[in-house]
């Protein structure tokens, strides 16, 4: 080959590899951006992603602020161990003093073991290495400070993933009724959390957020950003002090009777606030918890307590009167195979439409409805339907089923019917439903629906306010509503519920002991016959302020009349909210005892609350203390001298001689976690104080009245 | 006789027209990948474009400088200057500042600067002087050495900085020696130590041997004349292989290796002996490259488990497909593969890039600044640029090929294969195709030194290239 030739080879295979490499190059960027595009679009969406930023939940609070739920934050504390820009070099130098860092603030493991977890971890190469749940905001600040970590999350790998809990600061009180919600599914939940789940949980906020070197995900600008609002906060009807009061009535009742169940409502008779309403259920290991919302949800035959209706119903038809007489014979009556018997053997004899009610005939009950509506059975029940029997109250929270009241021509009605209905059997009411008929008759007739929520608060102003909901303005003739309240009094005064009857102020209203049907067995289920004892009424008699209704199921001791059972827990929370209404008080001038030589006892407690209450009452101290928080008391000859009470960390503090609530307070901001049984002061601690504990150990108190 | 010449006249128009639209190309693609909306304005001088432009003026003053010195000067001083760079090089390495952890930079005061973007138009200069000379045998031993000398000491010492890409650049300038007339066989034991080089890193090394072996006995059919004797040669490597084995495995324990290694050993012995008793050099040879090979085979291996630092061996090794780890060394490559593929045919419009916005591709303005096209103007954009790259390669090889003097053409020549290397390295890297040595895209990527030594490369050609007439030969 001539050089010339071998010359224009060379120039010519250098011309060729330089455009073949050009196209080989193009040809790999033509498949990347054309072939394939979609593979790497979808990659590229994969770097970007729509962060939903959660909103703060709303609190919900007692009728005077005090929160019922609200959302603390909690994190969770992880670390990337092979973060890229992690240096290994400051990794191995501080590895010690972090682990000893971790150890003295979670107090959980020793700094060694923190420090051999770690390098496990880093050695099996964990980006995402969890070292601690449920972390909270003052160890979270503490955790920032320790080094690695407060290189942050690229260059320390200090990862924190926040979340909310939702706590209850009152623990059970109510907490059926404040209820719950599940943040990511809108149909269920209960109470109040559920019912307002909208206004409470706020509206998410969004942000469009793009991977970034090292798998973190850096927020960027855009105009779908979108800042989260937070919720609201839903002020309830609750009144916290009376709810306890309603709870531990109730919760000491169920106890002693061994109840299956029961419930509590109070209500505020003009505008229907529900100031307490307390479920509680048996567990397996025999105690009380809020589990079901048996206000609301459990609709049972009332039993005596729609007697009320039914005389009203008549009353309204013009066919009876207070002062009509009824003979209720020697207190058994036949209808067809059905036997209505009265609970007092031999029976009442000729009675008054009164003491028909008094008494809690069933007799004289069955006699006056099938004497006056046998053949207008329609007109009858048409009545109780007029008086809204048959509807709901319309509460806020979810579950509430509708009154079941039987229509003549409904497949079960039956020539037993009436006569039973007359007595409050063959329907079926909540407990609500109930009160909100008696509360109406303490209203002067007009009916006004149960409400829990005052309104809605957003940064502590009112957004909204709930007004009364009227429901029926005259559910029945002033004359009937009259003679109704009278057949009420004269139920405490001298019928069924006399053990209620009261010095200071007088209380109206109607036992109620009927047989719970079993769904499965019947009226008797292992042949034993089940009761639910009730007591519903209002107070003061003579100008109602609240009305209320207490609901035991199945007491099994042999008590099970709803004067003995239900009675006590309406007396009990209806004689404190007497105590703290002083408007509802009359001066009793004729009681002025003379105090001034009696030193009564005093809890030990709060120092501030202690000294106003004593200056209140003029009752002299002798302040030995150095101005601590808390003071221990004790009973001298002419006052009562206080000392300190010193609590010291991570040492149990001694609560014996305290109300619950103070006890309850210190201990739980010790960290302990408080059950308690009995009532009265704190006479006895599990944990003996001045020992060490661990936070989070149990300690139970026992309280009792001897002091 | 010297012909007076006029610059304005004789310069390139062609290649100065397509420099200037690279150049305005990269700057606009530099802000919009590195495009932030508080320093919106292209000029601003806080920002990497705003600096970048700055450059852009620094270069049109280099332009005219070169212009106006006297084309001889190029070729008179070309060992000087390659002299000074080297000196440079030795200043870096002992005195210079550590960036990405390459030390390859002098600062002085603010300013910065990277001898090695310049090593590279020193050295294609010397090497343009030295084959340039009268007389000039390429593949005299003396010549080859000083060749080797003279384009691998700026590459050892750039290796040295740890700028392995900077480096490897200088292998380029092969194609230069290719053109001036170096033999083909050495080119090809280049391309066959290259192949063994990546064997060596994926597969076991007996399979590289083997190859090897191979190799050997497909070039003794080729080259040795007497065919009957090579397959009697071949014969008897597998008898030897044979027995050894059988030796192996009654008495021996080794492994199989051992075995081949063995009978090599044995056979490059005997057929030695008969090389020398029937005089056939070309016996010799390929003995000696069989030995060769496998030596270096190990010392491959060697070197890149003791020599190599660890992101570039990773950097390989993902190369390579021995290692896939989308968060480390790939991921440069994942990100940047991403923002080429989404850009799809027509792209997503001047500064719509999302994925070079926000550091997603690392040093979008500099190694990465391919991506920027690719995400922004599509495959429309990249084969525009593309060509554009290629018509400036294909005109500077018109350019050599109708220059009188040995040097222009030489000189052109290296200018070719630098800019070559650059871009298929550079545009290589972004999308797969080659390992990420980090060496950034002429007249496109940000930064004074490359901008500054890119266009002293190509515009000391063009200035020789305008004289080209003035001497009369």
């Amino acid at each position: 080959m001539s050089i010339r030739g071998q010359i224009i080879g060379r120039i010519g295979f250098v011309y060729a590899f330089v455009v073949i490499f050009a196209l080989a190059i193009l040809g790999a960027i033509l498949n990347i951006q054309y072939g394939q595009a979609n593979r790497w679009l979808e990659h590229e969406k994969n770097n970007f992603r729509e962060r939903t930023i959660t909103p703060t939940r709303g609190d919900v609070r007692a009728r005077d602020g005090r929160l019922l739920a609200s959302s603390v934050p909690e994190y969770q504390i992880r670390m990337d161990l092979v973060s890229e820009a992690l240096d290994p070099k400051i990794f191995n130098e501080k590895i010690d003093s972090l682990a000893q860092g971790l150890s003295s603030i979670f107090g959980d493991k020793s700094g060694k073991v923190y420090k051999d977890d770690l390098l496990a971890a880093r050695y099996r190469k964990e980006r995402y290495y969890l070292i601690q749940r449920d972390v909270t905001h003052m160890q979270l600040k503490e955790l920032e400070k320790l080094p690695i970590f407060r290189l942050g999350q690229y260059k320390g790998g200090f990862i924190v993933i926040s979340k909310s809990n939702r706590k209850k600061p009152f623990n059970q009180l109510a907490s059926r009724t404040i209820g719950y919600s599940f943040p990511d599914d809108d149909a269920s939940g209960v109470g109040l959390e559920a019912a307002y789940d909208s206004i409470l949980s706020g509206v998410p906020g969004k942000r469009m957020e793009q991977r970034i070197v090292g798998n973190y995900w850096k927020p960027i600008s855009d105009e779908a950003t979108r800042d989260p609002v937070n919720g609201m906060d839903l002020i309830s009807t609750i009144d916290i002090n009376i709810q306890d009061v309603a709870h531990s009535a109730l919760l000491r009742t169920l106890s002693s009777h061994e109840a299956r169940h029961g419930t509590a409502i109070l209500m505020e008779v003009k505008t229907g606030e529900i100031l307490a309403v307390s479920n509680l259920q048996r567990t397996d290991n025999g105690s009380y918890y809020e589990t079901f919302n048996f206000a609301v949800g459990e609709k049972t035959e009332p039993g005596s307590t729609f007697k009320l209706p039914v005389l009203m119903a008549a009353m309204e038809d013009g066919y009876i009167d207070i002062n009509d007489s009824i003979d209720t014979e020697d207190g058994i009556i036949k209808f067809y195979d059905h036997t209505i018997r009265d609970s007092r053997r031999g029976g009442y004899g000729k009675i008054t439409v009164q003491q028909v009610l008094e008494y809690s005939s069933n007799v004289g009950m069955a006699k006056i409805v099938s004497k006056y509506y046998k053949g207008k059975e329609k007109d009858f029940v048409e009545k109780l339907y007029s008086m809204h029997l048959n509807e709901k109250t319309g509460i806020c929270i979810p579950g509430e089923p509708a009154p079941y009241i039987k229509y003549p021509g409904d497949k079960y009605w039956s020539g037993i019917s009436l006569p039973q209905m007359a007595y409050g059997y063959e329907v079926q009411m909540t407990p609500l439903q109930i009160l909100m008929f008696y509360n109406a008759v303490a209203n002067g007739g007009t009916m006004v629906a149960p409400r829990l929520v005052k309104g809605i608060q957003n940064h502590g102003k009112y957004i909204k306010r709930f007004d009364p909901v009227v429901v029926d303005k005259r559910i029945a003739s002033p004359s009937t509503i009259k003679m109704a309240r009278l057949m009420l009094e004269g139920v405490v005064e001298n019928g069924t519920a006399r053990n209620l009857a009261n010095l200071n102020f007088k209380i109206a209203g109607k036992t109620g002991t009927c047989q719970i049907a079993n769904k499965k067995y019947g009226y008797k289920y292992k042949a034993k016959v089940s009761y639910q004892a009730s007591f519903v009424g209002y107070f003061p008699a003579e100008n109602p302020r609240y009305s209320c209704i207490v609901v035991v199921n199945e007491p099994s001791n042999s008590q099970y009349y709803g004067n003995a059972v239900a009675g006590p827990v309406f007396r009990e929370i209806a004689d404190k909210v007497y105590a703290t209404r002083h408007e509802m008080h009359t001066p009793l001038d004729q009681v002025r005892a003379d105090i001034s030589d009696l030193i009564p006892y005093s809890f030990s407690g709060n120092r501030g609350d202690l000294n106003y209450l004593l200056n209140e009452f003029n009752i002299p101290i002798d302040d030995q203390s150095t101005g601590t928080p808390w003071v221990v008391t004790t009973r001298a000859n002419s006052d009562i001298v206080f000392q300190n009470r010193i609590l010291r960390r991570e040492i149990v503090p001694n609560v014996t001689g305290m109300g619950l609530r103070d006890a309850l307070s210190i201990l739980e901001n010790a960290g302990l976690k408080v059950t308690f049984s009995g009532y009265g002061i704190v006479s006895n601690q599990s944990l003996s104080a001045n020992q060490v504990y661990q936070k989070g150990q149990n300690i139970h108190l026992t309280l009792s009245n001897n002091f | 006789m010297r012909r007076r010449i006029n610059i304005y006249r004789d310069i390139d128009w062609v290649t100065v027209l397509l420099y200037f639209i690279l150049v305005i190309m990269g700057w606009l693609n530099i802000y919009a990948a590195v495009y932030n909306e508080e320093h919106n304005s292209i000029i601003d001088l806080s920002m990497k474009y705003g600096k970048q432009m700055l450059w852009i003026a620094a270069s049109i003053l280099l332009i005219v400088t070169i212009m106006l010195i006297d084309s001889r000067f190029y070729a008179f001083f070309a060992y000087p200057t390659y002299l000074f760079v080297i000196f440079l090089l030795l200043v870096v390495l002992l005195f210079g500042t550590e960036v990405n952890a390459s030390r390859s930079w002098i600062v002085i005061g603010g300013f910065r600067l990277q001898p090695g973007e310049f090593a590279k138009f020193a050295t294609a200069l010397a090497l343009a002087r030295f084959l340039s000379a009268e007389n000039m045998k390429i593949h005299k031993f003396k010549n080859l050495l000083s060749i080797a000398v003279i384009i691998f000491l700026p590459a050892a010492l750039i290796l040295l900085q740890n700028d392995t890409g900077s480096a490897l650049v200088y292998a380029s300038l092969l194609i230069v020696l290719y053109r001036e007339g170096l033999s083909v066989s050495v080119l090809l034991i280049g391309f066959f130590a290259a192949i063994l080089f990546i064997m060596a890193l994926t597969l076991p090394v007996l399979y590289v041997l083997l190859f090897i072996v191979f190799v050997s006995c497909v070039l003794l059919l080729l080259l040795f004349e007497a065919k009957k004797d090579v397959l009697k040669g071949i014969f008897f490597f597998l008898i030897t292989v044979g027995v050894l084995y059988l030796i192996n495995l009654i008495s021996l324990d080794r492994s199989f290796m051992w075995v081949l290694i063995a009978s090599v050993v044995t056979s490059s012995f005997v057929l030695t002996i008969r090389a020398l008793i029937h005089k056939i050099p070309i016996l010799f040879l390929i003995i000696a490259i069989t030995i060769g090979a496998f030596a270096y085979t190990f010392s491959v291996d060697y070197l890149f488990d003791n020599v190599l630092v660890a992101h570039q061996r990773s950097r390989i090794n993902h190369l390579l497909g021995i290692e896939s780890d989308p968060l480390g060394a790939g991921y440069n490559v994942n990100q940047s593969k991403i923002a080429i593929g989404s850009g799809g045919f027509s792209g997503k419009g001047f500064l719509q890039g999302t994925q070079t916005k926000y550091d997603f591709v690392p040093e979008q303005s500099t190694d990465f600044i391919f991506c920027t096209v690719g995400e922004e103007w599509g495959f429309m954009g990249t084969t525009v640029v593309l060509l554009l790259f290629l018509m400036l390669l294909i005109r500077l090889i018109v350019l050599a090929e109708r220059q009188r003097s040995g040097f222009s053409r030489i000189y052109g020549y290296a200018v070719v294969s630098i800019l070559f290397f650059h871009l298929a390295v550079n545009v290589g890297m972004t999308i797969g195709l080659a390992p990420v040595i980090g060496i950034p895209l002429p007249f496109f990527s940000y930064g004074g030194s490359s901008l500054w030594a890119f266009t002293a490369l190509l515009f000391v050609f063009l200035r020789i290239d305008a004289s080209r007439r003035e001497l009369l030969r």
